[in-house]
């Protein structure tokens, strides 16, 4: 197998827009191409995450759609969907394409837009995510599937409401250092607490927003990489997944797919938790950022919570956890969050995030989950 | 062809009823709720539907304040997921039980939810 880079990356603001996701994927992926020196006529694939665009825009066949306004209309093209980690899977299908030796140029990135519509309609939407006939005529939620998550975790380890707020806190303590991120203004524990539930013990500012964006990334087999100034090395993409039906998961307290998908990822980068200096990992909610750093066994089972609240996943932490502001400040436009928390890494470990960078920074990773856990991925990325 | 020992439709036909069915493997005795082809536990395809008693404990919950649009007009309401005695759990929504008495380890019993050609999940007070 062929190793493989990443030799250019580009994320649109997250927020409000009055452009199409299609759009939003251009200005993203028109960057990456300029950020790797790369001409679009060089690139051979395109794989593209776009998870509510049947609803919102009316608008399936996005990966051509992608590519025609790029203009490179001729190239293979697939949407991939995984609910909210559909770029990190596209990311992944581009990786062992390379890897194979089937292309040696591939643009991978996804683009999402929400905010058209409001509110009641999205939440319909991306409960789609979780099983019609089963779960979808209960009225569960996203913010439902997170917080039973919740419930469980504090029933078995004691984690609070505190300890939740504190990761709310500290990623907008970091989105604040990055200008592309939707909110970018700090909160306190105190106002966490005092917002309004939205799916106890969840509240507003549990959650991560709805947002519009796109981001991308260049991937480039070895040969191609080497002649560009500065490739981050691809260590590992791994996927896993879970049953897909909550009643069905045997301990709520734990992701599954993220502990399968973390060791699959360690195995073939041969590294482990200790060797990772920075993770952008997902936080949709403020439960699933401490569930992940256990998953990913940055701490042990039910230690997460309290990790965050003393400060060891913040900037100037033990392990940075989400430097870009993540998820919650950050912003979330699904189908393009896999790729933007790999643009973050890249960034990272090219010493080049400005106030918001991880002292050197030499191993990262990216952990991207979807829906209901059924889905996860995880990639490890390393610097010459 | 193997036909399937229940189907989504008739698990809910008979949930309508009030029956609350499982499927169990005749190799090697796991129990499923919903009906899969292969047995996670050995591989085999030779399930058995089975009653099961309703009884069971709500091992999490939550109150969705914020509804997505066809649950709007419910909220707020409560789903958990409920332990059922013989072991599987299954989600549902939790009716007749007011919320601030809803709590982890409190009996439930299986009720269906019925809502024109619609049936879903539904637990009440045991």
């Amino acid at each position: 197998m062929r190793r493989v880079a990443v030799i250019g990356v580009g994320v649109t603001k997250f927020g409000k827009h009055e452009r199409t996701s299609a759009e939003l994927f251009a200005e993203a992926a028109a960057d990456a191409l300029l950020d790797a020196e790369i001409p679009p006529s060089a690139v051979q694939a395109l794989y593209y995450g776009n998870v509510v665009g049947g609803e919102t825009e009316h608008q399936l066949h996005t990966g051509p759609q992608a590519a025609s306004i790029l203009g490179i209309p001729a190239i293979p093209t697939t949407r991939f969907e995984t609910a909210c980690a559909s770029s990190h899977a596209a990311f992944r299908h581009a990786v062992m394409e390379i890897a194979a030796g089937v292309s040696d140029v591939v643009l991978v990135g996804g683009a999402e837009r929400v905010l058209n519509v409001p509110t009641p309609e999205s939440t319909e939407y991306f409960a789609y995510a979780s099983d019609a006939g089963w779960e979808q005529t209960l009225g569960l939620t996203f913010p439902g599937v997170f917080a039973l998550i919740a419930r469980a975790h504090m029933q078995k380890y004691g984690t609070t409401e505190e300890q939740m707020a504190a990761v709310a806190v500290k990623n907008h303590k970091h989105g604040t250092l990055n200008p592309k991120a939707q909110f970018q203004k700090e909160i306190s524990v105190e106002q966490v607490l005092k917002s309004a539930y939205v799916a106890d013990p969840l509240k507003l500012l549990d959650c991560c927003p709805f947002s519009d964006g796109g981001a991308a990334v260049v991937l480039a087999s070895e040969e191609v990489a080497r002649t560009r100034t500065r490739p981050v090395w691809v260590l590992a993409a791994a996927a896993a997944s879970d049953w897909m039906l909550l009643g069905d998961k045997r301990d709520l307290a734990r992701v599954p797919a993220t502990e399968r998908a973390a060791a699959a990822a360690y195995r073939q980068a041969g590294l482990g938790p200790a060797d990772v200096d920075v993770v952008e990992l997902h936080d949709c909610f403020t439960i699933a950022e401490i569930v992940a750093t256990e998953g990913l066994g940055l701490f042990e089972p039910g230690a997460g919570g309290r990790a965050a609240a003393e400060g060891r996943t913040s900037l100037g932490g033990a392990i940075p956890v989400n430097p870009s502001g993540g998820l919650k400040a950050k912003g979330h436009p699904i189908g393009a969050t896999g790729a933007a928390q790999i643009a973050e890494i890249v960034t990272q470990l090219r010493g080049a995030a400005g106030p918001r960078q991880v002292a050197d920074a030499r191993v990262g990773l990216t952990h991207t989950l979807g829906g209901n856990t059924a889905t996860v991925l995880v990639s490890l990325f390393g610097r010459d | 062809m193997t036909e399937p020992a229940i189907t989504l439709q008739t698990f809910f036909e008979r949930a309508r009823d009030g029956r609350l069915t499982a499927v169990r493997c005749r190799k090697c005795g796991e129990l499923a709720i919903p009906p899969r082809q292969f047995c996670p536990a050995c591989g085999e395809r030779a399930w058995e539907a089975v009653r099961l008693s309703g009884e069971g404990a709500i091992e999490s919950f939550t109150v969705i304040r914020v509804a997505p649009r066809a649950h709007a007009a419910d909220a707020p309401y409560a789903i958990a997921v409920v332990k059922l005695t013989e072991g599987v759990s299954l989600l549902g929504r939790i009716v007749d039980i007011s919320l601030e008495k809803i709590a982890i380890g409190v009996p439930v019993r299986f009720r269906p939810l019925v809502r024109g050609s619609q049936t879903a999940v539904g637990f009440g007070p045991a």
